[in-house]
């Protein structure tokens, strides 16, 4: 019986061009099987799991993945290049450095409008955001109280897909801001800023201007 | 004079974190005076490339300088009677922006990962293999879609161009008696003022042919007048 679910449960993911979820599977299977059925979310993603141990037991060349919320075919890393070669040019294309920045931003405090963007960007976003629209990568999501009734932007299941996501969630979490000064980067930084201030101490005094705070902390 | 990549920075704020990572600069200690100076100095050399400056840069650039008279000026205190200092609304900027930008780079990381994966379906979400059309009515709309399309069906629409042309009723004939009633009534009379009433330019131009043309018969004459951008018609018939 437990067999069959998992050849049941590939033939569905396989099937579909989207993530699946959990409970479109489940529905299927009921539909047709009858609502007794005794399968939980829990035994879906188990089976996804063993399917995946099969494909690699098998050395697949593909295997499931989570993303967006469901589970969908993909290709194994390896053949990236190979089936990369019969992408067009779209999709080779990466992310600029500012969409990956606006991104950033939306997927950690969505839904948030654009005045609230700009705040955090220093810049303004009217081009990134029509372009992410217009990848799908974020959308719509209602409007702001406040004045003026500014739109809300969140991201898509297609972000989830395009990152490789299962969940939002999924996104490690922003460091906070005392974290990032304990940063070695930071560290360095300081210990560098003392260490010059000392040399300029001995060389010429009473000229060192800003380093001498730095030589306190 | 040093080089510097324009088109690496993704904005003010972003040029600013260069500065204070390039000098080893405390971000908690900025020296506002210093960074002001290369902040400027960054303009002008965009300046100098011909490039349009960005309004952000320059709103930053105000802000920085705004920043660096406060620092002259006795320190404001907040409500617990602590000096505030005046760069901390730009430090804390420059922090929630540096969390993003970490933040972006690990999303570049996700990206790197991803496009060596292939999803099932990838050649048809392509744009260069065509889509049934059934098909892409149905995917993926969103409110955004339905608006774009609403508007696009709005610009779209032809435009329907109405021409009015009304028929003046004029002739040189009419214009003739016209002038010559005017002129008789009051003797002398300014171009002017004859013309005043008359809104069309059509009948004005008639008017003035008309005017030509009595001129011509030798039944009018002209003088010139004080007026600027005048003169005087007078009937040659009573005086003469």
């Amino acid at each position: 019986m437990d067999k069959s679910y998992l050849t049941i449960i590939e033939a569905l993911i396989f099937a579909s061009d989207e993530p699946i979820n959990q409970h479109l599977i489940l529905n299927a299977i009921k539909e047709i099987d009858g609502d007794d059925i005794n399968l939980t979310f829990d035994e879906i993603d188990r089976f996804v799991d063993d399917l995946n141990n099969k494909y690699s037991s098998l050395d697949a060349s593909f295997r499931i993945v989570k993303v967006a919320n469901g589970y969908l075919f993909a290709t194994n890393p390896e053949y990236g290049k190979y089936v990369g070669y019969l992408s067009t040019e779209k999709s080779k294309r990466r992310l600029s450095q500012a969409a990956l920045e606006t991104l950033a931003i939306i997927a950690y405090k969505q839904p948030l409008t654009k005045p609230e963007l700009e705040s955090i960007r220093g810049v303004n976003c009217d081009y990134m955001i029509s372009t992410l629209l217009e990848k799908n990568l974020i959308t719509i999501t209602g409007r702001s109280e406040t004045v003026g009734r500014p739109l809300y932007y969140s991201t898509t299941n297609e972000f989830l897909k395009y990152f490789g996501l299962n969940q939002i969630t999924d996104l490690p979490k922003p460091r906070e801001i005392e974290e990032i000064m304990k940063d070695e980067d930071f560290l360095e930084q300081k210990q560098k800023i003392m260490m010059n201030a000392l040399e300029e101490n001995l060389e010429k005094e009473g000229e060192v201007d800003n380093n001498e705070n730095h030589e306190t902390e | 004079m040093y080089k510097i990549k324009l088109q690496y920075f993704e904005g003010p704020l972003d040029l600013l974190l260069f500065f204070i990572k390039r000098d080893e600069l405390n971000i908690y200690d900025i020296p506002i005076s210093k960074i002001t100076g290369e902040f400027i100095e960054y303009l002008n050399l965009i300046k100098q490339l011909d490039l349009e400056i960005a309004g952000d840069f320059i709103l930053m650039a105000t802000t920085l300088m705004q920043i660096k008279v406060k620092m002259l000026l006795p320190r404001e205190l907040d409500e617990r009677g602590e000096e505030i200092d005046p760069r901390a609304d730009l430090v804390k900027a420059l922090l929630e922006y540096k969390k993003y930008k970490e933040m972006s780079e690990e999303l570049s990381y996700f990206e790197a990962n991803q496009r060596r994966i292939s999803y099932r379906g990838n050649y048809s979400a392509d744009y260069r293999i065509s889509v049934p059309e059934y098909d892409a009515l149905l995917k993926n709309i969103s409110l955004y879609d339905l608006m774009k399309a609403f508007k696009k069906a709005l610009l779209d629409q032809p435009k329907e161009i109405v021409h009015e042309i009304n028929k003046i009723p004029v002739s040189i004939d009419e214009q003739i008696d016209f002038i010559l009633n005017q002129i008789t009534s009051s003797g002398e009379l300014h171009f002017l003022e004859l013309i005043k009433d008359i809104h069309e330019k059509i009948r004005i131009i008639v008017t003035f042919i008309a005017l030509l043309e009595l001129i011509k018969m030798g039944r009018i004459g002209i003088k010139t007048s004080k007026r600027f951008n005048d003169f005087i018609i007078y009937n040659l018939e009573q005086n003469g």
